[in-house]
């Protein structure tokens, strides 16, 4: 008998011969995993390694004849099917996978595969990648145990499996499990009696429903949402500087709270800024693809950074809404599932075409603080003169020097404008304004007209707008000073010949960042790149160079400018434009062009606007007015004030990004550009609309798509039930685990899209309310030997807090916890030296009031050292999207619970809080318990806390421990506070405390 | 009199005890409950020891982390050349397309800043801002032909922890105490100490990525206690701690007898090993038990935050079964004045890095434990100047060629690997990429670095993505 007979014979599937295999293995279930797992790295979708031309995740290719001229599948005939032949042979040369490869197939998995192939090799599509469709409903035990459809799957389940399910938990718990779910937080001891003192049949019901409309719900339900969106308070990597993106964190806490459809939920953020009717809020939702980091470091190339950002952007999505592990198809095809290497690039093109602003977010409020701003600089221009009017004498000798000093500039629009990078874009007022990507080395060419006279002089305005970083005029974003820029050289060409600069003056000379000594538009003619000039300081006004010609380019010459900008760091002008004149004595004299032209006037034919603007620029350059002068120009800046957020901005029509195929994965190897377009497996983007991001945002909460709603629903169940119907939420592909319950999954998913239109509430409301959830979460111990991981839900959850829930639960127990709601990140009590060991060892200053006690997702989160205790329970650095938290138990998390000085803050309060319930201890005892357990305290327990509470009574009183260094405060009753401290930290500690049963 | 006094602890044990097969079932609590004579002196759960691949002669790691990227050219690889060429500019055809951070390519040439020497039976070139080093150059492996993906400080600093250069994958010292677990009961598997000025890589370079988070580095302050929250709250003390855990547990074993989740009985193990850490801690931290002569030999002053405090601290934390330690020394980002740093940065570890070799190798842990000395990246031949910046004979970045070097834990002392041209620009022989360290290092632990592997997304990680090869010529 050959090996595989003897194998095929050991499966009780088979009785004899091939032919009567009426019904082989589960090709989703058993086959496709063993495929997947142990051959596809070779014989997969990768074309780069389809190892003897041999491919076995599609039908056509397995069965086709290969290279060597034997087949690798015979449906139905594993004696003449090669694949059966290697992966049972002992030649060491022949067996498959060959042994280099470490990889090794059980007998188990030797069998299903020959029963596969005997019962004709039949391939079905993965269930994940097809349209979740409606399924029959199994009927419900007429026991009355279920509540709803979810009970209805599950029980059915249970009873397949032979299990019962539990008893419900008890109303306590129960009001205990629902509120930190819903809304992140324990009741209240009132909460919770009023609860129980409901008796009405639907009090359970009006629970959920008053927890669903609360302004907790967002709070804790946004939190998880943010850990995929990566939100950070900082730009990660080296520096890790601070950023302000709270107005998305709050936007996605206003849209839960309001239970904006998931469809548009997602619309919004993918890509809000595209709607035809975008609202200030649809453009800060654009937020969660600005969540990426930043790398600031000296010397980095912003545009590998931004590539890998794109990387980011697209495993995000992969893994947010599709449950697709992209990253392996980054550098090749996938090897297991059938994403292609171009399939990932198209995706990326869907997103790529957006520059990513720090945008002022407009309000009415910021409007009016504009207004009033605009009104105080008039103000204060017109009271100038009560201080100093200055005397005609000295206007007239002012006058009489810069009007013969200044110029008549002709203002030229350029003809033609090249760059190396920023899009340059021709302003009708002849000036330019760059907008889009930056490089640490810049090059634009300018192409003035002819002039009509000669030209001797040329003045560079450099010009403000909003449009770039800190109003400009210069587009550093990064490293340098935001709005700076820094011009290395200036070279003039006319008639293809070099014209050399004699002279450089500027109106203002900034120090940019990290130099030693000032820059000056003389360095900018000097031949040396390393030195140049910037206008640091001056950002959001005006500046201006002037450069006289050596010799003078005689009238009807077109003039080349070429602007190089090159630093360790980007640094190219925003927005400039030229001027041209034949006076060979021109310099820059610190007036604006307006200024200047009216200057030029015999003061006599001045206009009234003219005359104004020269007498304020006479009183601003008084020496008796600068300090009032410079109290202007900071109100000035004042304007530029503002709550700004990162946001995405879909790239002007004439500049469209293109997105190319990178091999490897590498920046540093772009190959063909890649049009954007959907995965070629899943379902087409529309054809009737442009294949941009709004375009991707819609198909990705398409009915038609069969992974969204799936993955979505999966991820939900997770957060109420501790693992998900899929257990691996972020990867829904070949090699995910199959669903528990599967069609339970689709059920949900169908009902979440078509019957609730995506409403996350009604959701949760249906989760929560029925049967399963329900059920009381003691392990019985024959359960927790057959299923300890409660899969079949053969009782309720038992799953530890989240970092946030921990911290907020104990804030709210102690009657701490503040209801303060969004604003910029706060930084709560930590212990000393966790920010030391971040780059520049930043200090971490704590916040006063009531932000010590705000509820944890305002806690300000540094990247590079995140808040200690969230990182000791498991929270995310926000670095990466984070679809799934680990939930560990470590020491460290005892220590933290024990002597934090935040929690031993918690402590102090809860045990004063105990104190105000009674007199007598076991009151107090019962009230402490009901805070932070949702229960009083049994007899035994009350037993063991009263001995503890008796006996660090006895030991304060001896003086063995130190009441007043315990309470933080000296007092009468600090060694009755103290005992109740202890008491109260000790309950902290207990597991209950910290878990959701 | 209360009433509630009446129940003391005594009958809560007594009468509230636990059902003894629930506790078995618990499995874990075997330690924590029984106490046995026999003490499981070994961490338990995911941290429990587990047997390596391959028979490794190396039980833990020390990582001696010189962030910012010292300069092989004043160190290790010594090029005449370059002081021949000094003020001209490198061929573009030997820079290639490399990119760098500071410096234009056609940046001229500077030549060494120190004096090069050989030293001990192997005759290594050491220069001579290495003195103390040049004493234990027979049982360290000198490793000239590094190279790295990376050329800014946090993505290589990341890179050559996790083998990845974004944030986000388990670092090495996670995926070691991941496949080797701990042998420690009492201190955490994984300990990293900084004395400098914050690392630019940040926690990513501690961090468990996608792995359960206790592989994660326990990071040690170099003010106060080294654990966060070891101390008790002010006014307590160490009966205290102990009168609280006896309370907690008690309720939580109740709590574990009622419920069945065994995650109770880890919970319970838990806070016996933070009060024990309450206790290892300061005795670890108490350099009184070292005698004046050790201390000397480091040039470590207890009271002071120091490399060489951290260093006496690892060879402790060693001896105490911990299985991975870094310490980071920031502080070598030569862009200017590189003669200066190398000098600045080598007084304050060349005789401490020395003696941890010397150290170890006299109470005869060298040979278990693997010492692991260098950056993130190498520095440029050419030389870095700026008026602008403020900057002059300093170097950039170069990711190109750097130098390492290793000890103990089976490695072969005396050897020099590998080799660059004569500009110190490419390597010429035996190049030794990040991802070769990486599986080398695991390679001495007796881990395979294509077995060490973690299912996650789909597929199985490795530290060492598809690449790495163990770098055989350095093994004794």
């Amino acid at each position: 008998m050959s090996r595989l007979r003897m194998l095929l014979a050991a499966t009780a599937l088979l009785p004899v011969g091939w032919a009567c295999l009426a019904e082989g293995p589960d090709f989703a279930r058993e086959v496709r995993p063993i495929l997947s797992n142990r051959c596809f790295k070779c014989h997969g979708p990768d074309e780069d390694h389809q190892e003897a031309g041999l491919r076995l995740d599609v039908s056509e290719a397995a069965h086709a004849e290969l290279d060597s001229g034997t087949r690798a599948i015979v449906p139905g005939h594993p004696d003449d099917s090669e694949l059966i032949a290697r992966i049972t042979s002992t030649d060491p040369d022949l067996v498959m996978p060959p042994p280099h490869t470490k990889v090794k197939l059980t007998e188990d998995e030797k069998r299903i595969l020959a029963a596969w192939v005997a019962a004709g090799a039949e391939y079905r599509p993965h269930w994940a990648f097809v349209k979740p469709e409606r399924p029959g409903m199994p009927e419900a035990e007429n026991d009355g145990w279920a509540r709803n459809g979810i009970d209805r799957f599950v029980r059915a389940r249970l009873h397949e499996e032979g299990l019962t399910p539990s008893p419900e938990a008890d109303r306590a718990t129960l009001c205990r499990r629902v509120h930190l779910d819903l809304v992140g937080l324990p009741p209240t001891p009132a909460e919770l009696a009023a609860f129980l003192a409901d008796e009405a049949p639907d009090a359970y019901e009006r629970l959920v429903d008053r927890l669903l409309a609360s302004p907790r719900y967002g709070e804790r339900w946004a939190r998880r949402w943010l850990d995929l969106a990566r939100y950070a308070d900082t730009n990660g990597y080296e520096k890790d500087r601070q950023r302000s993106i709270w107005p998305y964190r709050d936007w996605v806490i206003g849209a839960l709270n309001h239970d904006m459809p998931f469809d548009e939920f997602t619309i919004r953020q993918i890509a809000g800024d595209l709607l035809s009717s975008a609202t200030v809020d649809d453009i800060i939702a654009t937020g969660v693809h600005r969540n990426t980091m930043i790398n600031e470091e000296g010397g980095i190339d912003p545009l590998e950074f931004r590539y890998l950002a794109m990387v980011d952007r697209v495993g995000t999505t992969g893994a947010a809404w599709l449950g697709l592990t992209t990253a392996c198809a980054q550098c090749h095809t996938h090897k297991f599932d059938p994403l292609t290497h171009t399939d990932y690039f198209a995706l990326m093109a869907l997103l790529d075409n957006a520059d990513e602003p720090e945008w002022t977010i407009p309000s009415e409020d910021r409007d009016r603080r504009v207004n009033d701003i605009r009104r105080r600089i008039e103000e204060a221009w017109a009271k100038l003169p009560s201080t100093w009017a200055g005397t005609p004498e000295r206007f007239a000798e002012w006058n009489a020097e810069e009007s013969r000093l200044a110029v008549d500039w002709t203002v030229t629009k350029p003809t033609s404008v090249t760059s190396s990078l920023p899009h340059l874009v021709v302003r009708d007022d002849g000036s330019v304004l760059a907008g889009g990507d930056v490089a640490k080395s810049t090059v634009y060419e300018v192409v003035l007209p002819p002039a009509t006279t000669e030209t001797r002089a040329i003045r560079l305005e450099v010009l403000p707008d909003e449009s770039l970083p800190a109003h400009g005029p210069g587009m550093v974003w990064y490293e340098g000073d935001k709005g700076d820029f820094f011009l290395s050289e200036l070279e003039v060409t006319a008639s293809d010949r070099r014209i050399a600069v004699a002279k450089g003056t500027e109106s203002y000379a900034g120090n940019p960042s990290s130099s030693r000594g000032a820059s000056s538009a003389a360095n900018t003619i000097d031949g040396d790149m390393s030195s140049g000039w910037g206008i640091d300081g001056q950002q959001g006004r005006p500046s201006a160079a002037v450069f006289v010609l050596a010799e003078p380019v005689p009238a009807g010459t077109p003039l080349t400018l070429t602007l190089r900008s090159e630093r360790h760091y980007a640094c190219p002008i925003g927005c400039f434009r030229a001027s041209v004149s034949s006076r060979g004595d021109a310099e820059a004299r610190g007036h604006t062009a307006a200024e200047e032209a009216a200057l030029v006037k015999p003061a006599d034919s001045r206009s009234a606007a003219e005359r104004d603007l020269v007498q304020r620029r006479f009183l601003a350059s008084a020496s008796e007015l600068a300090e009032p002068v410079k109290e202007i120009r900071k109100l000035e800046d004042s304007l530029r004030d503002g709550t700004t957020t990162l946001v995405l901005r879909e790239r002007p029509a004439d500049s469209r990004r293109v997105t190319h195929r990178r091999h490897r994965g590498e920046f540093t190897q772009p190959k063909e550009e890649v049009r954007p377009a959907a995965p070629a497996f899943l379902p087409p983007l529309p054809a009737d609309a442009p294949s941009d991001r709004l375009a991707l945002a819609k198909w990705l909460v398409s009915p038609e798509n069969p992974l969204t709603a799936r993955v979505t629903v999966n991820r939900h169940w997770q957060a109420f039930f501790g693992r998900g119907i899929v257990k691996t939420l972020e990867d829904f592909g070949y090699q995910s685990d199959p669903p528990s319950h599967p069609d339970l999954l689709d059920w949900l998913a169908v009902t979440f899209m078509h019957d609730f239109d995506w409403s996350q509430k009604k959701l949760h409301r249906l989760i929560v309310t029925s049967t399963t959830y329900r059920q009381a979460s003691t392990v019985a111990t024959d359960l927790a030997a057959r299923d300890p991981g409660n899969v079949l839900l053969a009782r309720g959850p038992r799953v530890r807090l989240e970092a946030e829930v921990i911290r907020d639960s104990m804030l709210a127990a102690a009657g701490l916890l503040s209801t303060k709601m969004g604003g910029p990140g706060v930084r709560p009590p930590q212990p000393e030296g966790v920010t030391e060991v971040a780059y520049g060892s930043p200090k971490w200053n704590v916040s006063k009031g009531e932000d010590r006690h705000r509820r944890s997702i305002y806690t300000f989160q540094k990247r590079t050292a995140p808040f200690a205790m969230a990182t000791t329970f498991d929270g995310p650095t926000g670095e990466a999207c984070l679809v799934r938290r680990d939930v560990s138990n470590s020491p460290l998390q005892a220590l933290t619970l024990l002597n934090d000085p935040m929690f031993v803050e918690v402590a102090r309060a809860l045990g004063a809080a105990a104190m105000q319930a009674g007199s007598d201890d076991a009151t107090r005892l019962e009230d402490l318990g009901r805070r932070l357990l949702s229960r009083g305290f049994d007899a035994d327990e009350t037993a063991a806390l009263a001995a503890y509470l008796a006996a660090q009574r006895q030991r304060l009183a001896a003086g063995e421990l130190d009441a007043v260094k315990l309470t933080g405060e000296a007092g009468p009753d600090a060694a009755e506070r103290a005992a109740w401290m202890l008491v109260a930290r000790a309950a902290m500690n207990l597991d209950e405390a910290i878990v959701k049963r | 009199m209360n009433p509630l006094l009446d129940l003391t602890r005594r009958h809560f044990f007594r009468d509230c005890g636990i059902g003894v097969g629930k506790m078995a079932l618990a499995g874990l609590l075997a330690e924590s409950l029984g106490r046995p004579a026999t003490a499981a002196t070994l961490p338990v759960g995911l941290l429990a020891p587990k047997p390596p691949h391959s028979a490794g002669r190396a039980k833990a790691v020390i990582q001696l982390f010189m962030a910012g990227a010292p300069s092989q050219l004043e160190l290790f690889d010594h090029k005449p050349k370059l002081a021949a060429i000094e003020g001209i500019p490198i061929p573009p055809e030997v820079i290639g397309g490399q990119r760098y951070a500071f410096i234009r390519p056609d940046a001229a040439v500077l030549g060494p800043q120190y004096r090069f020497a050989q030293h001990g039976q192997s005759g290594a070139e050491l220069s001579e801002m290495l003195p103390h080093l040049a004493g234990v150059v027979d049982d360290i492996a000198i490793v000239k032909s590094c190279r790295t993906d990376q050329f800014n400080h946090a993505p290589a600093q990341i890179f050559m922890n996790c083998g990845f250069a974004q944030p986000g994958r388990p670092s090495i010292g996670s995926w070691v105490t991941y496949g080797l677990g701990s042998e420690s009961r009492d201190l955490p598997a994984f300990v990293v100490m900084s004395t400098g000025s914050g690392i630019s890589g940040g926690s990513a370079c501690w961090s468990s990525g996608f792995l359960p988070s206790v592989y994660t580095g326990t990071r040690f302050r170099n003010a106060g206690a080294p654990i966060l929250n070891v101390d008790s709250p002010d006014g307590a003390d160490g009966r205290l701690a102990a009168d609280t855990l006896d309370v907690v547990s008690a309720i939580n074993r109740r709590r574990l007898a009622i419920d069945g989740d065994p995650e109770i009985a880890t919970r319970i193990a838990s806070y016996e090993m933070a009060h024990r850490l309450q206790t290892s801690a300061p005795e670890l931290m108490n350099l009184a038990d070292e005698s004046p002569e050790t201390l000397a030999l480091y040039g470590c002053t207890p009271e002071e935050a120091s490399f060489a405090r951290a260093c006496l601290i690892a060879r402790r934390l060693v001896e105490r079964g911990v299985r991975f330690v870094t310490i980071y020394h920031e502080g070598w980002d030569g862009h200017s004045d590189v003669a200066g740093n190398v000098k600045k940065n080598c007084e304050s570890t060349d005789r401490a890095s020395a003696a941890l070799v010397a150290d170890l190798k006299r109470r005869g842990m060298l040979d278990s434990t693997l010492v692991v000395w260098g950056g993130e990246f190498g520095r440029t031949p050419m030389v870095e100047a700026s008026a602008v910046l403020g900057r002059s004979k300093g170097r950039d970045h170069h990711p190109n060629a750097f130098t390492m070097w290793l000890a103990g834990g089976g490695i072969r002392g005396g050897v020099t690997y590998g080799e660059t041209d004569e500009l110190g620009f490419h390597i010429a022989r035996d190049e030794v990429h990040v991802h070769d360290l990486q599986a080398t290092i695991l390679h001495c632990l007796g881990l395979d670095h294509e077995r060490l592997t973690y299912r996650y997304q789909g597929r199985d990680f490795r530290l060492t993505d598809v690449h790495g090869h163990v770098v055989r010529g350095i093994l004794a």
